[in-house]
């Protein structure tokens, strides 16, 4: 009897614990759904606390906070990107308005200084947005490590991506003094001077920046970087083909296949008769201009 | 006498697996290895360092919650059990008492700290996808961690031989904030203006562990190990503090009457 009692008792906490959970559930996903969107004032509002506050406050847990912080800016990088729903190249974000990545990177750099990622984001994301920001925090890094030449290389990359390439030069050949740092950084000084704009000097720019970049983002930029520098040579081959075509036949091709032979002779990679671009798409011919560009599906950016 | 001090801190230990105060290591693989399986779609490429800071910082913080709050009940609970009465009915010294169940308790800390420090090893070996360096490097900042846990047990035990549970918990870790904050002190003490200002940061710098000098995780991090003299000295500087911390809680525990 006592124990049908206890039975009896127990299905009906049982029964609002189902019910409840279930319910309240429900009320979550109901609000969620009706919860007004957040301003973008209020979502780009400043950090409370600057980094050697934290720095302070953390107890000893630096390091974890610095990596909260660090993949604080990976995902608000990442969220930029998404919801500008558009093919946007790493170093490019200008259009973005990212005031917070400055503030994020810095506090991860000042709760761990040795930690070189945020460098690296610095350098590399940071100059479209603020490039003032980009090299204060790249020079932090290097007055707090300098022992470590890639700062110097993340520098000269800044200067060199500004079109300053005295000041690019001077970085690299800065950094070329340190112990361990590859015979590459001190000849990039004289590359500077000598062909600062060229495309074979930002060629071994983001190859070095590809070989030894950790973050898989970076890595992909500057592999985008060099299959467009790569795209730009062939586009140059196919204008100069396309003068010879116009030359010979006294008009503009109204297909590839009609200047196909010229194209397999300049071994130029070709799919369906006519030429692709680096990423594997057709590039476009454009009859009325005579002139080759980039198909618009194709992944390699115009910029 | 030895033998009655290890036979107390046996028994703590034994008291400790049987709260099941080992569990919380459950939880810490759990958290290793959701963290060793998800951060690698968050870090950037940054895995490891990750694993190393999320993993030491755990150690740690579920090291301060077991010296807290296993620490505080070590005397408490024989206390309010009335069992302290029959342990001191037997020729057992109240001296001996405390440190028995204080070396207990660093024993169940021991162990929690070296299957806490296996299981990063292992995760760094399965982000490296191999032997990762990193899974040798740690083991110093592992073992500051401890001597920094050891401290605050000491601590604990100390605050519960004259106080509640609740505001020994609450004093405790009041000393492992401002402890991490000594640094700060010494600072500002040495900038104020007032001759009595100083003394009394000075004081306080003293009087309370200087914790910051065992937090070296985020240089462990980045593969660095603390030289020789830092680690020996903080070692000693452990010793020193428990055994300066052990004297004073068995001067308080002789004075109170369980007769």
């Amino acid at each position: 009897m006592i124990s049908n009692k206890r039975h009896g008792a127990n299905w009906i906490p049982a029964s609002v614990l189902m019910i409840g959970a279930v319910g309240y559930v429900l009320v979550a996903r109901l609000l969620d759904s009706h919860r007004p969107k957040i301003q973008t004032e209020i979502q780009q509002e400043s950090l409370y606390l600057s980094g050697n506050a934290l720095k302070r406050m953390s107890l000893g847990f630096n390091g974890l906070v610095a990596d909260w912080y660090w993949m604080r800016a990976l995902q608000y990088v990442g969220g930029k990107i998404l919801s500008a729903q558009g093919s946007i190249q790493l170093d490019e974000l200008s259009q973005l308005d990212m005031k917070l990545l400055a503030p994020m990177l810095d506090v991860a750099t000042t709760l761990d200084p040795e930690f070189m990622e945020p460098y690296l984001y610095a350098a590399v994301v940071l100059p479209a947005i603020d490039e003032s920001q980009a090299i204060r925090i790249t020079r932090k890094g290097i007055a707090a490590n300098p022992s470590q030449w890639r700062l110097y290389q993340h520098l000269g990359y800044i200067y060199w991506q500004r079109g300053n390439y005295a000041s690019a030069g001077e970085a690299y050949s800065e950094g070329a003094k340190i112990a361990g740092a590859p015979a590459w950084m001190q000849a990039m000084k004289a590359r500077m001077a000598a062909e600062g704009g060229s495309r074979d000097l930002a060629r071994e720019i983001y190859g070095r920046m590809y070989e030894e970049a950790g973050d898989p983002k970076v890595k992909d930029m500057a592999r985008v970087r060099l299959l467009q520098l790569q795209s730009m040579d062939q586009r140059e081959v196919i204008r100069k083909l396309l003068e010879i075509y116009k030359t010979k036949v006294g008009r503009c091709p109204g297909s590839w296949q009609e200047m196909a032979p010229l194209l397999r002779a300049a071994r130029l990679p070709i799919a369906d008769g006519g030429p692709i671009d680096p990423s594997g798409t057709p590039y476009k011919l454009a009859t009325n201009t005579c002139d080759v560009d980039l198909a618009p599906t194709s992944t390699i950016p115009q910029r | 006498m030895l033998g009655r001090v290890l036979a107390i801190a046996g028994n703590a230990f034994r008291e400790a697996v049987r709260d099941r105060v080992l569990y919380n290591l459950v939880f810490f693989v759990l958290l290793l290895t959701g963290a060793a399986i998800f951060i690698g779609e968050l870090s950037g490429g940054q895995e490891r360092k990750i694993i190393v800071d999320f993993g030491l910082s755990a150690m740690l913080l579920f090291g301060v919650f077991i010296a807290i709050f296993v620490g505080i009940g070590l005397v408490y609970k024989e206390i309010e059990r009335r069992t302290v009465y029959a342990i001191f009915s037997k020729p057992v010294g109240r001296g001996e008492f405390v440190v028995g169940k204080y070396l207990g308790l660093c024993l169940t800390l021991l162990v929690n700290v070296l299957v806490m420090g296996a299981g990063v090893s292992l995760a760094l070996v399965y982000v490296s996808r191999g032997l990762d360096p990193l899974v040798w490097i740690i083991w110093p900042a592992i073992f500051l961690i401890y001597f920094e846990l050891v401290i605050l047990t000491a601590v604990a035990l100390l605050f519960s031989s004259f106080s509640s549970p609740a505001l020994s918990a609450l004093l405790t870790f009041f000393v492992f904030i401002i402890g991490h904050f000594s640094s700060d002190l010494k600072g500002l003490a040495t900038s104020l203006g007032s001759a009595v200002a100083r003394m009394f940061f000075n004081a306080i710098y003293y009087l309370l562990p200087n914790l910051s000098n065992y937090s070296f995780v985020t240089p462990a991090a980045h593969g660095h190990v603390p030289g020789v003299p830092h680690f020996a000295a903080s070692l000693l500087y452990a010793l020193l503090y428990v055994a300066v911390v052990l004297a004073a809680t068995i001067l308080i525990f002789r004075r109170r009457n369980f007769k």
